[in-house]
C-alpha cells in the first residue's frame, strides 16, 4: 500500500513489520521521530515489544545487547554524539556477534554545534564490526532496514542503516509498504544459535587470550567477507518479493550500453540530487555516470574494481571527512583499486558538510573539476575562502 | 568440567564463550554482602493505635481480595466498619504517599471491605484457643469493652459483657449519629463479636444493679464505661442549657425532637460538631461558641470542614457568662476573650479580653463542654492514685482496702485516655485483652510486650502475639527517604463521593457515600506497600545473576545464595524497602 511517510516514520513502519521484539533508545534530534513513533506503537499496544527506557545511548546500546543474547530480535536508533557514546557498546555487540539493526540519521559532530546531514558520525565507526548501509531516499530506508535484519541475522553482525539527517529523516515521500504476511514471508522469526538461557548457565565474552583472540577477529572478518555475497542475495530476494532492490553499487550510465570516461560516485540522499541532475549534464557536455555505493560494510571491493576500475576518471563526493587525509569514501575506492594495474585518475571532493545543500550547479562544478586538470589530494566543493 | 582444545578458528565458536555450563561456578562464595527479604513496619501500622496491618491489607484490597482484608483487619480490630467511617485515621497522617503526592485513603478503604463483608453475610473464623476455664466481666460494651471481650474470648476466655443499656455500642450506638455512622454498622459488628461467644448482659448498670458481690465472682473485671456524665457550664441560669450528649442520645434511640430557630452550641470538641450538625438537620439554626480560638479546636479536621460546610458557624472566643429566659427563648450572654500566647510554646491561654460581653437570644442552648466518668464508677477510682499505669491506654486498680478481696480489676477507654476517640477506646481493649490473658496465665508481661509491639508508637499486634507472619518483620518503621519512589508514578488520589449539602441538611443519611469495588481497587493499588514484599518482582528483574527464584505459584521469592554475589542491586531496586543488605557472617 503507498502511504505517504516521513523519513523517520518509515524506519519506524520497518520496525513494526519486522516484528522487533526489543527496543531501546534514547532520544537525540534528528531521530528522535524514529523512536517516538515506536514508543507510541508499544505504549498503545500496536507493536508487541519491550521499550527500555534507559539513560543514555551507552545504556540504550547494552540494553538491546542484552536482549538479542536472550534471542530477541532487537533494534535502535541513534544518531551524532549519541553514536559516539554508544562507540564502546558498538564493539560489544559486534564481537558478541548479534544481530542488532541501528537506524543512524547522519548528523555533523560538533563543535560547532550542528544538527544537519553529515557523514562523519557513521564514518567514525567504521572499525567497530558493524556493517553499514546508506539510503537513497524513504522507500529505500524502509527497504534497507527489513533487509539489514535478514542479513545481520545470516551472518551474525549487527548492521546500520544510515539515513541523512532532515533530507530523509524529515522529509515525506510516497512509499510503498509492504503488506506484513509478504514481510513475514521476507523475514521469518530469527532462529539465533548461541543464546543466553539462564537454566544453562555459560560464560560470554570473558578473556580471550592471545592465543585466540586473532581467531575471533579472523572469524568475523570472514562473516563480513560473507556478508557481501549474502546481502546480494538478500537483495535480489528482496526484488523478487517486492519488485524493488538496490545493489551494493548501482550504475546509472548517461548512455545505456555504454560506458563514460568519468563516474560520478555519491552516497546517500546526494544521490537523488545527481541522479536528476546528470542527464542534463550529459546533454550539454561529456558524458558522466553516475554511481551510487550503498553498501559500505562490508566494502564490496571486488565488485568496486570491477566497476569503477574500467574508468578513466572517478569523481567522489564525501560529506564527511577525515581530517589530514580528506574524503573517507575517496580513501577506501582509492584503496580498493590500488593493486589494479590499470587504475582509474580519483578526484576526492569534499562538499555539503555539516549540512550545507549540494546543488545541482555544485555538482557541475564538481564534474567540470574532474574533466578538467590532474587530481589533487582534496578538492573542496562550495567552499568560501 | 572437562577440557576443550580449540586447534583452529573452525573449532571456535562465534563469540568467546565458555563450551559448557557454568553451573558449577558458585559465584555466591565471592559474597561479602548478604541480601535477604526482610518485610519491615510501615509508618500507617505504627500509627494504627489499633495496630492494623495497614500495608498488607491495602495489598489485599488492591488485588481484589476484600475478604482477606477484612479478616486481616479483624485479627486486630473487630470494628473495622465502625472505624472505617469515625476513626480520625492517624494512619493517612503518617502515610509515606503523603510526602509523594497524597497519602492512600485508608478509611475509605477499610470501610469499603467491611461493607462488603457485611453484603456478603461474612462471619468471622472461629477461634481455635482451647477453653481456660477462666471468667472475665468486661463492663461497658463500647468499643473498648467490645474489643477486650471479642479478644479474651479468642483466648478462650469466658466472657460477660455488661452494660447499662440495652443495646452493645455504647458510644458509638447511643452518641456518635447516624450521618457519620449508622446503626445498622454497629449493631452487625457488636453482634458478631457477640457471636464469637461473648455472653452479652444489658441493662445492667455498674453501682446500680451490678454490683461487686457479683463482679467478686469473676477471675478479672475490665472497667470501661465511659464518660456519660455531663460538665455542667458553670455559670448563672446553667439549668437552662440542654446536655449535648443527651440530644445524641435521644436521636440514636429514633427521637426527633423539635428545635428550631437560634440555637447555640457550646464546646469545641466532636461532640459539639455532633451536636450542631443533628440540629441542623432537625431544622434548627445552631451557631458554636468555643472559647479558644479556631487553630485550638480539638475537633477532627474533617468534621469541622464538613460542619462548615453545612453552614454552621462557628464564633470563637466567646464564653458563656449567663443564660436567663427571655421572651422569645434564651438570652445567653457571653464573655468576650483574648488568646495570649504561651511564651513556653503551648497551647495559647484565653483571659478576658475587657471588651463587653456578648448578649445572644437563642431557642435553645447545648453544652458540649465535655464529659466525666460515668456515674456507678467507684469515686476512689475517678483520678488520683486509686489505679497505676498498667498500660499505654490501661490502669489497674490498685489493690488496697476493699480491692485488695476483689479480682484483678482494669479500667480502659474513655476512663484513661484523653484523646477519648474510638481507635484509642479500641486500643485500651486490646490492651487489656492481652494484659488479663498474661495475668490470668501467669506469663510475665514483660516478655510478651516487646514481642507484639508495632514499631514505637505503642500499638500492639495480636498477630504477632499468636506468632503470624507480622512476628517475622523486622521492628524498623519504614521512612519515606527509604523507599524507592522512581516505581511509583504520582497518581491521585480517589475523593470520597458524598450525598449533597441539600441532603445533608435535611436528613440523617450518611454523608460518605459507598464506592465501587473498582474505585477501592484503584485507590489501593496507590499504597506503597512500604516494607511488605507485594512480589513486584523487581528484584527478580534486576539480579545480573539470576539468583532470585520464584516459586511457581509466584508467591514467595528466594535468593540462591550458592551463585548470589551479593552486589545489592535488589535491595536498591526494592521500591518498598522490604529487603535488607547485611555483612556475610564467616
Amino acid at each position: 500500500m503507498k502511504r505517504v511517510l516521513e523519513g523517520s516514520h518509515a524506519v519506524s513502519h520497518a520496525v513494526e513489520l519486522a516484528r522487533v521484539a526489543v527496543i531501546s533508545a534514547y532520544p537525540i534530534t534528528p531521530q528522535t521521530h524514529i523512536v517516538e513513533r515506536l514508543a507510541e506503537l508499544v505504549a498503545d499496544g500496536v507493536l508487541p515489544a519491550r521499550y527500555i527506557r534507559v539513560e543514555s545511548e551507552h545504556s540504550a546500546m547494552a540494553a538491546v545487547i542484552g536482549a538479542a543474547f536472550a534471542g530477541a530480535r532487537s533494534f535502535t536508533a541513534s544518531s551524532s554524539h549519541g553514536l559516539a557514546l554508544m562507540h564502546e557498546m558498538l564493539h560489544w555487540a559486534a564481537g558478541s556477534r548479534l544481530p542488532v539493526v541501528m537506524a543512524e540519521v547522519n548528523r555533523a559532530m560538533g563543535p560547532g554545534w550542528n544538527i544537519w546531514a553529515d557523514q562523519t558520525d557513521s564514518l567514525s565507526q567504521r572499525d567497530t564490526g558493524w556493517m553499514q548501509l546508506y539510503c537513497e531516499d524513504v522507500q529505500e530506508v524502509l527497504d534497507t532496514i527489513l533487509m539489514a535484519f535478514k542479513l545481520a541475522e545470516r551472518v551474525s553482525l549487527p548492521a546500520m542503516v544510515v539515513l541523512d539527517a532532515f533530507f530523509l529523516s524529515h522529509t515525506c515521500e510516497p512509499v510503498d509498504v509492504p503488506e506484513q504476511a509478504e514481510v513475514d514471508e521476507f523475514l521469518p522469526p530469527w532462529q539465533p544459535t548461541e543464546v543466553l538461557d539462564p537454566a544453562e548457565p555459560r560464560a560470554f565474552n570473558q578473556l580471550s587470550p592471545p592465543d585466540h583472540y586473532l581467531e575471533f577477529r579472523f572469524k568475523m572478518q570472514q562473516a563480513m567477507e560473507e556478508a557481501v555475497g549474502a546481502y546480494g542475495e538478500i537483495d535480489a530476494e528482496f526484488g523478487r518479493r517486492f519488485g524493488r532492490s538496490y545493489g551494493a553499487l548501482e550504475v546509472v550510465p548517461a548512455r545505456a550500453g555504454e560506458r563514460a570516461p568519468l563516474a560520478l560516485v555519491t552516497t546517500g540522499s546526494l544521490t537523488g540530487t545527481a541522479r536528476a541532475t546528470l542527464p542534463s549534464l550529459n546533454a550539454e557536455g561529456p558524458a558522466v555516470d553516475l554511481v551510487k555505493l550503498k553498501l559500505f560494510r562490508p566494502f564490496p571491493q571486488e565488485e568496486v574494481r570491477r566497476v569503477l576500475g574500467p574508468y578513466e576518471r572517478v569523481a567522489v563526493v564525501d560529506r564527511n571527512l577525515s581530517f589530514g587525509f580528506g574524503g573517507i569514501f575517496a580513501q577506501e575506492l582509492r584503496a580498493s583499486l590500488a593493486n589494479l594495474p590499470r587504475r582509474p585518475l580519483l578526484y576526492p571532493f569534499v562538499a555539503g558538510l555539516g549540512g550545507r545543500d549540494v546543488t545541482p550547479d555544485s555538482l557541475r562544478a564538481i564534474v567540470a573539476r574532474a574533466q578538467a586538470g590532474p587530481p589533487e589530494d582534496v578538492l573542496w566543493v562550495d567552499l568560501k575562502p | 568440567m572437562s577440557r576443550v582444545t580449540y586447534r583452529g578458528a573452525a573449532d571456535l565458536p562465534p563469540l568467546s564463550r565458555s563450551s559448557g555450563t557454568m553451573a558449577w561456578n558458585h559465584t555466591g562464595s565471592w559474597r561479602f554482602l548478604r541480601p535477604r527479604y526482610q518485610d519491615k513496619v510501615a509508618p500507617c501500622g505504627e500509627a494504627c493505635p489499633a495496630g492494623e496491618d495497614v500495608a498488607l491489607v491495602e495489598l489485599l484490597v488492591g488485588r481484589g481480595d476484600f475478604e482477606g482484608a477484612w479478616r486481616r483487619i479483624r485479627e486486630e480490630n473487630p470494628l473495622p466498619g465502625t472505624c472505617g467511617r469515625v476513626c480520625f485515621h492517624p494512619c493517612e497522617a503518617a502515610c509515606n504517599r503523603g510526602e509523594y503526592d497524597e497519602a492512600v485513603a485508608i478509611p475509605s478503604l477499610e470501610r469499603h471491605v467491611a461493607d462488603v463483608a457485611r453484603r456478603q453475610g461474612l462471619k468471622p473464623s472461629p477461634s481455635h484457643a482451647p477453653a481456660s476455664g477462666r471468667r472475665v466481666a468486661v463492663v461497658g460494651a463500647g468499643p473498648a469493652g467490645l474489643t477486650a471481650a471479642c479478644f479474651l474470648r479468642r483466648f478462650g476466655h469466658q466472657v460477660d459483657l455488661f452494660d447499662a443499656r440495652r443495646e452493645p455500642g455504647g458510644m458509638l450506638r447511643y452518641a456518635i449519629p447516624d450521618y457519620r455512622l449508622p446503626v445498622e454498622t454497629v449493631a452487625w459488628e457488636a453482634g458478631l463479636v457477640l457471636a464469637e461467644g461473648v455472653r452479652f448482659c444489658p441493662e445492667r448498670r455498674l453501682g446500680a444493679d451490678l454490683g461487686w458481690e457479683e463482679l467478686g465472682g469473676y477471675d478479672a473485671v475490665f472497667l470501661a464505661v465511659g464518660a456519660w456524665a455531663a460538665t455542667r457550664l458553670g455559670v448563672p441560669g446553667e439549668e437552662l442549657a440542654r446536655d449535648g450528649l443527651g440530644l445524641l442520645d435521644a436521636l440514636r434511640q429514633g427521637q426527633r425532637p423539635t428545635v428550631a430557630g437560634p440555637v447555640a452550641v457550646i464546646g469545641g470538641g466532636n461532640t459539639a460538631l455532633d451536636v450542631a450538625r443533628a440540629l441542623v438537620r432537625l431544622g434548627a439554626e445552631p451557631t458554636i461558641y468555643y472559647r479558644r480560638r479556631l487553630a485550638d479546636l480539638p475537633a477532627l479536621p474533617d468534621e469541622l470542614a464538613e460542619a462548615r460546610e453545612e453552614g454552621i458557624p462557628v464564633r470563637t472566643l466567646l464564653t458563656p457568662e449567663a443564660l436567663a429566659p427571655a421572651a422569645d427563648g434564651i438570652a445567653l450572654t457571653l464573655t468576650t476573650l483574648l488568646a495570649v500566647a504561651d511564651p513556653a510554646g503551648g497551647r495559647a491561654r484565653v483571659v478576658p479580653s475587657g471588651h463587653p460581653s456578648v448578649t445572644v437570644t437563642v431557642t435553645a442552648v447545648y453544652a458540649a463542654v465535655g464529659a466525666g466518668p460515668s456515674e456507678g464508677l467507684p469515686p476512689e477510682l475517678h483520678a488520683g492514685d486509686g489505679a497505676a499505669v498498667a498500660g499505654l491506654h490501661l490502669r489497674r486498680v490498685v489493690t488496697r482496702g476493699a480491692w485488695a478481696e476483689r479480682p484483678p480489676t482494669y479500667l480502659g477507654g474513655d476512663l484513661v485516655n484523653d484523646r477519648r476517640t474510638v481507635v484509642t477506646a479500641i486500643a485500651s481493649g486490646k490492651e487489656a485483652a492481652v494484659v488479663i490473658d498474661a495475668e490470668l496465665r501467669g506469663v510475665s508481661l514483660a516478655e510478651v510486650w516487646p514481642a507484639i509491639r508495632v514499631g514505637k508508637g505503642g500499638a500492639i499486634s495480636l498477630n504477632r502475639l499468636n506468632g503470624g507472619d507480622r512476628a517475622r518483620r523486622q521492628d524498623h518503621v519504614v521512612r519515606f527517604e527509604e523507599l524507592n519512589t522512581i516505581y511509583f508514578g504520582y497518581q491521585e488520589r480517589r475523593p470520597r463521593p458524598r450525598i449533597s449539602l441539600e441532603e445533608r441538611r435535611t436528613g440523617f443519611d450518611e454523608v460518605a457515600l459507598r464506592i465501587s469495588g473498582a474505585l477501592a481497587r484503584q485507590e489501593a493499588e496507590r499504597c506503597f506497600h512500604c516494607g511488605v514484599c507485594d512480589q513486584c518482582d523487581n528484584c527478580y528483574l534486576f539480579c545480573p545473576d539470576v539468583s532470585v527464584r520464584r516459586d511457581p505459584g509466584g508467591d514467595r521469592r528466594e535468593i540462591d545464595y550458592a551463585y548470589c554475589k551479593g552486589c545489592g542491586v535488589c535491595v536498591v531496586e526494592c521500591p518498598r524497602n522490604a529487603m535488607v543488605l547485611e555483612e556475610e557472617p564467616r
